[in-house]
């Protein structure tokens, strides 16, 4: 391999990449606190790139009971400048945020306080992403919904710069992605780390009956970090969605499935690890050669099973506490 | 009798499929094991079916076994399915809980990947025009083979329960420590409940190929995990007529549905949220629950409570 392409090859990675490991940090943090995967965190990602779309384009094509329906006759008020695109993006997170929360509150709490089996909050949470996945189906159909060109405003279309005879090139979307990912990573780090919330998510996290025992409302954090996880989940959807175009209601199903492989490979409710575990699976996608792309598919979950069986506690994870 | 098996034969064989396949994740619950791979198999029986029964390599042995190829498919799903079962199990069953499913649906998931690529299983467009299964002119006759096989497992399902290995896979899915302590090695009895849901899933899906008349790579998806899992949660994991009851009644709720049109598949999510809600025992557990006299309570454990915050380093 030309090291320009190895350069290439290490920027799509890192960009892909990062909106990985923002994306599985929504699942990280679900874990960490009920010790539950949420299977639903794919439909999250759906959604918070259909909201987005909806604040900017605020039509909905041709297929599903909402066809025709322009929400903004006179012209989105957030179409056009990067500024409101930021603003679009940020209210379309906000929005996934509070459907993880309503997730929480209709397929988690329920099982919570029956003390249910937790597998059933397993298969809870997979009925309501079939419920999310076909109303967004019904409601607009299973067009391909593309982002606005400008989306970003007069941005330059790419940056690009020669290393030897080749040109490497970078899309702005990807500078974007890989900034907008580490400014939240950086925001959820400080959240986490040093903030008061943070301890007490992180005490909720250890040991839920001690929290509450020393006055940490248990219900209210648990609500807190499904707003997390719904936050960042939709803002990689509309972060995915504005790189490759939203390809219809199914459109997250493949990324919660690679959301598995990253928080396992990183360690599962470990936050680095997501981060780590995120990182590694789009470098080594964007490494498959050209001629075996057809199984890039398949290398996060290659990646998953190698780990399993080598270090089950995954990169970053502490071994895992047998409760006997 | 002829009219109703015209309409309703299709949706019968379906529900006994899907019991079928409800019952080979059943056996490694039994031992505790929560494993996803079921459809990973399945679809591997399927394409062995298809293959010896489409693929010109096979012309020969076609003619000269006439409808005898079609056990000789079964027996082929299920041989390769155990295998593959031993290979994926052993590694793979050092895992527990939530990183065993995971581990099993990244099987699953690559086997998708690695069918869809292959020239061997037709590709994404997969592997049509089977032939029916002893030259069956209505869909509705697989009821014959379903419902034999679906008798026959849970009749060893029944025995395998009260027998010897019965019992370990019960001290393992109990605690799997004490049942190590107690001499019952649990690797070994984990790899057998393993591959012989392996076995039955490829079995069935030699058996589902012709069934469909195509195969493809949809066959063993992650959805399929998900939906066999939710049957055997659904009708209830503690009894052998669980995931019979969960699977047919998964598989017969999208037709029940179908005056809903296009509202159905949103329902269907709805019902497993409520199914999950408010039948934690499943169908068959809370059945039995009615029926049974309640047991006498036992008194309560003595000693002192220990916290999990003392077993944590």
């Amino acid at each position: 391999m030309e090291f320009s392409q190895l350069v290439q090859n290490l920027l799509n990675g890192l960009a892909i990449g990062s909106v990985y490991a923002i994306f599985a940090l929504g699942y990280t943090l679900v874990f960490s606190i009920l010790g539950i995967i949420n299977f639903a965190h794919g439909a999250v990602f759906t959604l918070g790139a259909y909201f987005t779309y909806t604040l900017v384009v605020g039509e909905f094509g041709n297929n599903g009971l909402l066809k025709g329906v322009n929400l903004f006759p006179n012209g989105s008020p957030l179409s056009g400048e990067p500024l409101t695109f930021a603003l679009a993006t940020l209210l379309g997170a906000v929005g996934a945020g509070l459907v993880a929360v309503l997730i929480e509150r209709l397929a988690f709490r329920p099982m919570r306080s029956r003390g249910a089996d937790p597998l059933l909050a397993l298969v809870s949470s997979l009925g309501v992403a079939l419920v999310i996945v076909n109303l967004i189906q019904l409601l607009v159909g299973a067009e391909i919904y593309n982002f606005p060109a400008d989306a970003y405003g007069d941005t330059p279309p790419a940056l690009s710069f020669t290393m030897g005879d080749k040109v490497v090139i970078i899309r702005t979307v990807q500078v974007i992605i890989f900034a907008v990912s580490l400014v939240m990573l950086a925001v959820l780090g400080y959240v986490i780390g040093r903030t008061k919330i943070g301890k007490a998510l992180r005490a909720v996290a250890e040991n839920p009956g001690t929290a509450s025992l020393l006055g940490i409302s248990v219900d209210r954090f648990i609500v807190i970090t499904f707003f997390l996880s719904g936050f960042v989940g939709g803002l990689a959807g509309t972060l995915v969605g504005t790189a490759f175009g939203v390809a219809g209601p199914y459109f997250g199903v493949t990324y919660g499935l690679k959301g598995l492989a990253v928080i396992v490979l990183g360690g599962l409710g470990s936050i680095p690890g997501a981060v780590l575990g995120g990182l590694v699976i789009g470098l080594a996608e964007a490494f498959v050669p050209a001629d075996y792309s057809a199984y890039k598919d398949a290398v996060a979950f290659a990646l998953l099973f190698a780990i399993l069986l080598v270090r089950p506690q995954g990169l970053l994870g502490r071994s895992a506490i047998q409760k006997v | 009798m002829a009219d109703f098996l015209q309409t309703y034969g299709f949706l019968i064989a379906t529900m006994l499929q899907a019991g079928l396949l409800g019952l080979s994740l059943y056996f490694p619950l039994q031992a505790g094991q929560l494993s996803l791979a079921s459809p990973g198999f399945y679809a591997l029986g399927g394409y062995v079916a298809a293959i010896m029964l489409t693929n010109p390599a096979f012309a020969d042995l076609r003619d000269a076994l006439g409808n005898g190829v079609f056990p000789l498919t079964w027996l082929a799903g299920a041989v390769l399915g155990g295998l593959l079962g031993v290979v994926v199990g052993v590694p793979a069953l050092r895992l527990r809980g939530i990183y065993l499913a995971l581990a099993t649906i990244a099987f699953v998931e690559i086997l998708r990947v690695v069918a869809l690529n292959l020239t061997l299983t037709g590709g994404a467009v997969g592997i049509f025009g089977i032939p029916q299964a002893f030259g069956f002119q209505d869909r509705w006759q697989y009821i014959f083979l379903f419902g034999p096989l679906l008798a026959l497992t849970l009749l060893f399902a029944r025995q395998l329960e009260r027998s010897r290995v019965g019992r370990a896979l019960r001290a393992i899915r109990e605690d799997e420590l004490a049942a190590d302590a107690m001499g019952v090695p649990p690797t070994q009895y984990k790899v057998l409940a393993f591959v012989i849901g392996a076995a039955l899933a490829g079995l069935v899906g030699a058996m589902s190929a012709p069934f469909l008349n195509t195969w493809n790579a949809k066959q063993g998806t992650f959805d399929a995990s998900i939906t066999i899992l939710a049957a055997v949660l659904i009708g209830g994991s503690r009894n052998i007529w669980g995931p019979v009851v969960g699977g047919a009644l998964l598989a017969a709720v999208p037709e029940v549905l179908r005056f809903l049109a296009d509202w159905r598949l949103v329902i269907n999510g709805l019902v497993l949220v409520v199914a999950s809600l408010y039948l934690p025992q499943g169908i068959v557990g809370a059945l039995s629950r009615l029926t049974r006299p309640r047991p006498p309570q036992r008194p309560p454990v003595q000693g002192p409570p220990v916290s999990v915050a003392e077993v944590k380093p």
